[in-house]
């Protein structure tokens, strides 16, 4: 519901007085300006495909003005855009750049929603897509140097928008139909973590039966029993998304798995086929190998694997790079956009 | 009570406060007591009148306590949570005045109830017409607590019979069973030290201190420290009152999951006695290393558990089962050099979907890496070779 003394009138992506600013302070971003102008010494903006940006609250500044501030419709118009035509491009580059501007823009629209109270079924269209972009581009940009992406930057967001949207869900009178692939998508996230699961574990039974879900408890129980060979095999049924929610937990079960292999073939003469190792880690051999190299387990010339207690050795700072290990190409590029209203 | 005139009422909390009858101010300021029901004291606009009787800030106080009656009266809580807020900051102004003097206690303890019970009323109201976001009314009062709390904690310079620091007990308590609610337990880890480096740790009455030690137990178990849950739950429920039957039942809730990871299963004739028969089964499963028996206990009474809030937990004691169901094949087998696949048809007759060989393989390890198995598997040979002595250790004493 909203603030009905607050109104909202700005129609357009970005207000036409903040276009106008930017442009004569020569502060547009290159994927807003009318092409061809990009090399003028001030770009001309485009105002259809400029986005109000996000601006830090700060005293004296009125957020409220109803001329900037962009309904839900118009927010959901912004949203859209933001995912299909620059998220979703082929031809934007680097997608380090797309993901800036995209994360900058995403936060704005975020301000817009607070400001104005929003909740329910409009809060709902608006947070999924966002929720699908920044899981996206958490496994996008794995690896990227940190002065240009920061996982914990987009983690603290995600984090919010997942706490948002599961609020949303919990108070609003529904129905959500895409509940079950969020709840599915937080869970596996935030795989391990008690309080995300509790608060599966209270959905209603119908939402809990579905197979989505289901296979996420399944992922979430092998991770805590220690079953890291059912885990990486359940693994095979995500699909591309659920993949990338999942995927910085990749480690942690490799790791583990390594480790209590390491206790428990712990013998002199123990010989570990590595092709049979390669296929519990779902890894090519060849990084099998290097993995093991990373935590000092030893690799003899005859590709068998030598366990060991006092082998096992946690990995240098910066040696272990989670981009090498985490590919999912055995998985069909589904494609991350989000379903139009 | 139910009878007397506003001014008599006022005249009688005046005295109170006058001779610091911290008791009988509380009973005057309490929902528990029957003033509240007297329709001569639940007025819409008291301040006049209280500003004639009483200094401030008590003038203030009393008056947001009667509209709060008058709220009440009207089932409005989202009304009379808004006045027990102001009852409890017109307190606070007082009672950090009270230089090295601590008789308005029990009227703290009286008001900040109130808030919280209006907090949690006044959020039932507001779901029910579909408003508010849950917690945000328990997370305002919280904070409000929290003031309260800091004010008894920096009381360093009363001697012991006149400190504030006498009420920070109770008002943990209070906290704890809001960051429960609204689940935020680790907001309650500054409560803990607070106490914890307290010299009167030891000192708070008997209720207190199991009420205490029942959180901090919960919060341990949610820690998965389950030595030290186990320690403080058992306090709790040795303590409690004979008498408060229920309240050794919900302590037993969760004292024995976490028993239970430490081998220790409860007889069926304690789980009758405080009607906990949802743990029968699961009890029974698991010291026969039974998983499928497991599986239909935890499923068949689900809905309990998670209410609870220790399904998450009670998975854990597949682990255990495990170990009990393997130590079975190791005793009937009588060698120390167990062939895999027998452990795999004992899994496979606990109808343990889509086990394979490798995943057996796993579970032996992690058992071996927790330390519940002495031994080691051979992959050439396919067996498991455990220790000549003690191969099974007793589970009390792995960590």
């Amino acid at each position: 519901e909203l603030n009905c003394e607050l109104r909202a009138s700005c129609q357009t992506m970005c207000p036409a007085q903040e276009l106008r600013n930017r442009e004569s302070q020569n502060r547009l971003h290159c994927f807003e300006v009318v092409p061809g102008t990009e090399s003028f010494r001030k770009p001309k903006g485009d105002p259809l495909r400029a986005v109000k940006e996000y601006s830090r609250p700060a005293a004296g500044k009125d957020v409220t003005k109803p001329s900037c501030l962009r309904p839900p419709d118009v927010l959901l118009k912004t949203v859209c855009y933001l995912i299909d035509e620059i998220a979703g491009s082929t031809s934007l580059h680097p997608w380090t750049e797309v993901y800036s501007f995209v994360f900058d823009r995403l936060r704005s629209v975020k301000q817009d929603m607070i400001i104005q109270r929003l909740s329910g079924k409009d809060c709902v269209a608006i947070l999924e897509p966002t929720v699908r972009f920044h899981i996206y581009a958490s496994y996008r940009l794995c690896g990227e140097p940190l002065r240009i992406y920061d996982p914990r930057i987009n983690d603290t967001h995600l984090q919010e928008y997942l706490s948002w949207l599961f609020d949303c869900y919990k108070t609003g009178s529904g129905p959500y139909p895409n509940q079950e692939e969020f709840q599915t998508l937080g869970l596996l996230y935030n795989l391990g973590s008690s309080p995300a699961a509790q608060d599966i574990l209270e959905l209603p039974e119908r939402l809990r039966q579905t197979p989505s879900l289901k296979l996420a408890l399944a992922i979430n129980r092998a991770f805590l029993e220690g079953n890291h060979v059912h885990l990486l095999r359940l693994v095979q049924k995500l699909d591309f998304l659920q993949a990338c929610a999942l995927h910085r937990h990749l480690v942690t079960c490799r790791r583990h798995l390594l480790l209590i292999y390491c206790h428990g073939y712990h013998s002199r003469n123990c010989r570990f086929p590595l092709d049979r190792l390669a296929q519990l880690l779902s890894l090519e051999p060849s990084l099998t190998a290097e993995l093991c190299q990373v935590y000092g387990i030893e690799v003899n010339q005859h590709n068998q694997v030598l366990f060991s207690k006092s082998a096992f050795t946690e990995p240098e700072q910066g040696s272990l790079d989670c981009k090498l290990y985490h590919s999912i190409t055995h998985l069909k590029v589904v494609g991350d956009r989000p379903s139009r209203p | 009570m139910a009878h007397i005139t506003i001014n008599q009422y006022l005249q009688q909390i005046n005295q109170a406060i006058e001779n610091h009858e911290g008791s009988f101010c509380a009973e005057l300021l309490s929902f528990k007591h029957p003033h509240v029901a007297n329709p001569r004291l639940q007025l819409a606009s008291p301040e006049e009148k209280c500003q004639q009787i009483l200094e401030p800030p008590y003038d203030e106080m009393v008056a947001a306590h009667l509209r709060c009656t008058y709220a009440v009266a009207n089932h409005d809580f989202v009304e009379a949570y808004k006045f027990q807020t102001l009852v409890v900051q017109s307190f606070l102004r007082a009672f950090q005045s009270h230089k090295e003097e601590n008789w308005a206690l029990p009227v703290m303890s009286a008001v900040t109830l109130d808030l919280r019970i209006f907090a949690n009323n006044a959020e039932q109201q507001l779901q029910k017409k579909g408003k508010g976001q849950p917690g945000e009314m328990l997370e305002k009062a919280a904070e409000q607590l929290m003031s309260c709390f800091r004010v008894c904690a920096s009381d360093n310079r009363a001697g012991i019979d006149d400190s504030k620091k006498w009420g920070m007990m109770f008002l943990s308590n209070q906290l704890f069973k809001i960051y429960f609610k609204i689940n935020k337990l680790h907001l309650c880890k500054p409560l803990i030290r607070a106490i914890d480096s307290s010299n009167l740790k030891n000192e708070y009455s008997p209720a207190q201190k199991v009420t205490y030690k029942y959180y901090v137990g919960r919060k341990a178990m949610f820690d998965s420290d389950f030595k030290t849950a186990e320690e403080l739950l058992s306090f709790a429920f040795d303590r409690c009152h004979r008498s408060s039957q229920k309240n050794k039942r919900m302590i037993l809730i969760y004292l024995l999951p976490v028993k239970m990871l430490l081998g220790h299963m409860p007889t069926h004739q304690l789980l009758r006695k405080y009607d906990l028969i949802q743990f029968a089964d699961v009890t029974k499963a698991v010291s026969e290393g039974n998983l499928l028996l497991l599986n239909e206990a935890l499923s068949k009474h689900e809905t309990f558990f998670i209410r609870c809030g220790i399904f998450l937990i009670l998975e854990k004691l597949k682990i255990i089962t495990y170990r009990n169901l393997f130590k079975k094949v190791y005793l009937l087998l009588k060698t120390h050099q167990l062939p895999l696949d027998a452990f795999l048809v004992a899994l496979r007759m606990m109808q343990v979907e889509d086990v394979d060989i490798d995943e057996v393989q796993c579970l032996l390890a992690n058992l071996i890496y927790m330390g519940h198995i002495k031994g080691y598997i051979s992959h050439q040979h396919q067996k498991l070779v455990v220790s000549k002595q003690n191969p099974f250790p007793p589970l009390s004493s792995v960590s």
